[in-house]
């Protein structure tokens, strides 16, 4: 009699240990697992299909494989104009924010005068919406009133004012100069909590050595601030590959597609152009989406440190 | 019942269609009808969203260049449901595709080319009788404003695809006549035709003469009627009738100084043009009914409501605007009596085209339009043989 229950006990919960460890982390995960399969991972196929597709009046769409690829690469120059933007504001707005992030983070290091006004300073346009900043500076640029064109003329040099952003020469580098102000601070704040992450010791050590701050700096403190470099440097590097607000804001991709980058191009191809076809934009995301992945892999490779520094 | 509407910061327009509201409230107890106000991207944005997955307002806001929203199913045909008794037929027309009609437009408006009567008697011009110079006489009156450093022609295209391309157009118009210019936006007639390079030889001519503003590129429609009236002052704004909803406001509202002397005339006629009469019209706000609404019959009712001829004067009394309802009795507004009278003048004996092109421009066409005609050979960036390759490249299909 006394086995019974002992038997029946069993039986009911004949789960293993590690079966019935699944049933707590399921419902736990499961939630988070729906919302990244209902807004993430759905969208991004749902993108890739519509990519093989050409959406037509009265909801017709057809199959047309990779022929919005093949349009794409072979006969869209827009396109083209777009990625070369997009690659010009990558690399160059990449290496110019993050520069300059590290300068002002040295900066605020060594101690300037009033340096904490200058952090508050230097980060709060970080704080600020694109859409602002966008306005901003869109009125910094203005060819009559505009700060640049003011102070240019205060100083004499009147010729060079120039309606910064209603030239197709000037536009892309005057959005990518707002990009980099916007940014640096963000980068700034990043290097500076890096900085005060270093090692005493080893810093103590170079000066014990003797060693000279441009030597300090070149030997020891940036090759010790090379992870958060990698790490700001994919990030910058992916945001910009994706830019659009700011472009939108202040050119939206004009004079003549100087400015049309690749995020501003598939909103102009999805909702500008008084057509229903989200084959071709989605066409468009996909194929940038494996450039970016690409690009990434390649970045985190060539920059990515295998010999791991020894303190 | 939900309706989306654009022109959040129309406050006259708000007011008009927020009374026909609460008064079907007040006539169906228990019915709310709300109103969501956007702007006009991001109404577009939401409905081409909302509508393809089945959803959306019972009535949207819409406009003759959103074509894509009928062709695709997302409007229910209003033939039978709206009393069409209180609208124009001539401004139904644009709504009806197919043998159907789509949507009841409220507001219509034609393009002028507003001036300022003080600085062109200052300038030493008089208008000629028919309010219309020639080519020449136009060429001649912006480079003596530009001489006397005076910006002949206040337009910018910050945050517009149309305005920088009001003078190329309707020179275009004016040239070809009604049938030529649809061909030549239809991809019918090439650009290289001579009479169309004769006209961006023209214009061409009127740039390099500093016909605009130096920050062209940047100046935003707003701000363009603000530098007309106020600051730095031009000499002519060409713009859509619609002129009004900024411009008659108080002056602290970014309106027109009480005592401001405008005037209309008429585009400049061509030489050799072969409708120096004609004018582009076009229609403004209109609403549909969304195919999927479950109360189209309330839906209708809204429209019906707004359509009455009682509405279309509060329309006109309040956003001093043409309106497509035939509204009764003259406006109520006497200190506009005379703008009136002026714009029921220049539109004597005028011939109608029906739509601006990036009203009915798609795809290729219209982003080569918006960069070309709209910004960039306007903003003198561009030759008249690349200008004119570039429009062949994106609209031209013959």
């Amino acid at each position: 009699m006394a086995s019974m229950p002992q038997v029946r006990h069993g039986e009911r919960t004949s789960l293993t240990p590690q079966r019935s460890a699944w049933i707590p982390i399921i419902t736990f995960v499961a939630p988070a697992l729906i919302i990244y399969a209902g807004f993430t991972l759905f969208p991004v196929l749902k993108t890739i299909y519509d990519s093989m597709h050409v959406m037509k009046p009265h909801n017709a769409v057809e199959f047309v494989g990779l022929g919005n690829y093949r349009a794409l690469l072979t006969h869209d120059v827009v396109f083209w104009k777009a990625v070369t933007n997009t690659a010009i504001f990558s690399l160059v707005g990449t290496v110019c924010d993050v520069a300059a992030g590290l300068l002002l983070a040295l900066c605020l290091f060594a101690k300037v005068p009033m340096a904490r006004f200058w952090k508050v300073v230097w980060f709060s346009p970080v704080l600020i919406s694109y859409v602002v900043v966008g306005i901003i500076w869109v009125w910094i640029y203005d060819q009559d009133w505009g700060i640049v064109n003011t102070v240019l003329r205060w100083i004499g040099l009147g010729s060079v004012a120039h309606p910064w952003l209603g030239d197709p020469h000037t536009a892309l580098w005057a959005v990518l100069a707002t990009q980099i102000w916007k940014w640096a601070g963000f980068n700034m704040i990043v290097f500076l909590a890096a900085l005060y992450a270093l090692p005493a010791d080893v810093l103590g050590a170079a000066e014990l050595d003797h060693c000279g701050w441009l030597a300090k700096l070149v030997f020891v403190i940036l090759p010790m601030l090379r992870p958060t470099a990698v790490s700001l440097l994919v990030l910058s590097f992916v945001g910009k590959m994706m830019i659009f607000d700011v472009v939108w804001i202040m050119t939206r991709g004009g004079p003549l597609w100087s400015t049309e980058t690749v995020s501003t191009y598939v909103y102009k191809r999805a909702f500008d152009w008084n057509t229903f076809d989200l084959g071709y934009p989605s066409a468009i995301a996909v194929l940038w989406f494996i450039m970016i992945l690409v690009f990434v892999a390649v970045l985190t490779r060539l920059l990515w440190q295998h010999d791991k520094l020894e303190f | 019942m939900s309706v989306w509407s654009h022109e959040a910061d129309e406050p006259s327009k708000v007011a008009v269609r927020e009374k026909v509201a609460r008064e079907m409230e007040r006539d169906h107890p228990g019915l709310r009808v709300k109103i969501t106000w956007y702007d006009a991207a991001g109404l577009v944005v939401a409905l081409k969203t909302s509508l393809a997955a089945g959803q959306g307002p019972d009535v949207f806001y819409i406009e003759t260049d959103w074509s894509d929203l009928i062709t695709d199913g997302y409007v229910l045909p209003l033939d039978g449901l709206v009393d069409w008794d209180n609208i124009y037929h001539w401004a139904r027309k644009p709504w009806i595709r197919d043998g159907k009609t789509w949507a009841v437009p409220q507001e219509v408006y034609t393009d002028e080319l507003y001036y300022n009567k003080d600085l062109l008697a200052k300038l030493g011009f008089v208008l000629p009788p028919n309010a219309q110079f020639s080519q020449e006489q136009f060429l001649d009156l912006v480079k003596k404003a530009r001489a006397a450093g005076i910006t002949p022609i206040a337009q910018g295209v910050g945050d517009r695809n149309f305005p920088g391309a009001y003078i190329l157009t309707q020179a275009l118009l004016h040239k070809l006549g009604l049938s030529d210019y649809a061909k030549l936006f239809g991809g019918q007639l090439s650009f290289e035709d001579p009479r169309v390079s004769a006209v961006f030889r023209w214009v061409k001519e009127l740039v390099d003469a500093g016909a605009y503003p130096k920050d062209f590129m940047t100046l935003k429609l707003a701000e363009s009627h603000f530098y007309f009236y106020q600051k730095p002052g031009a000499v002519m704004l060409p713009m859509g009738s619609w002129y009004t909803g900024r411009a008659f406001v108080p002056v602290d509202e970014g309106g027109q100084p009480e005592d401001f002397p405008l005037g209309l005339m008429q585009f400049p006629a061509m030489d050799g043009g072969a409708c120096n009469e004609c004018k582009i019209r076009a229609i403004g706000s209109s609403f549909a009914i969304n195919a999927a609404s479950p109360h189209p019959q309330l839906a209708a009712e809204f429209l019906n409501r707004m359509s009455r001829p009682e509405i279309g004067k509060l329309w006109i009394d309040t956003v001093h605007l043409q309106t497509a309802v035939k509204a009764q009795g003259s406006p109520a507004t006497p200190h506009y009596a005379g703008y009136y009278q002026e714009l029921m003048a220049r539109q004597q004996g005028a011939q109608y085209f029906e739509m601006d092109p990036s009203d009915f421009l798609e795809a290729e066409c219209l982003d080569t339009f918006v960069q070309v005609m709209n910004s960039s050979f306007p903003a003198g960036l561009l030759s008249v043989e690349e200008a004119l390759r570039l429009m062949n490249q994106g609209c031209y299909r013959g």
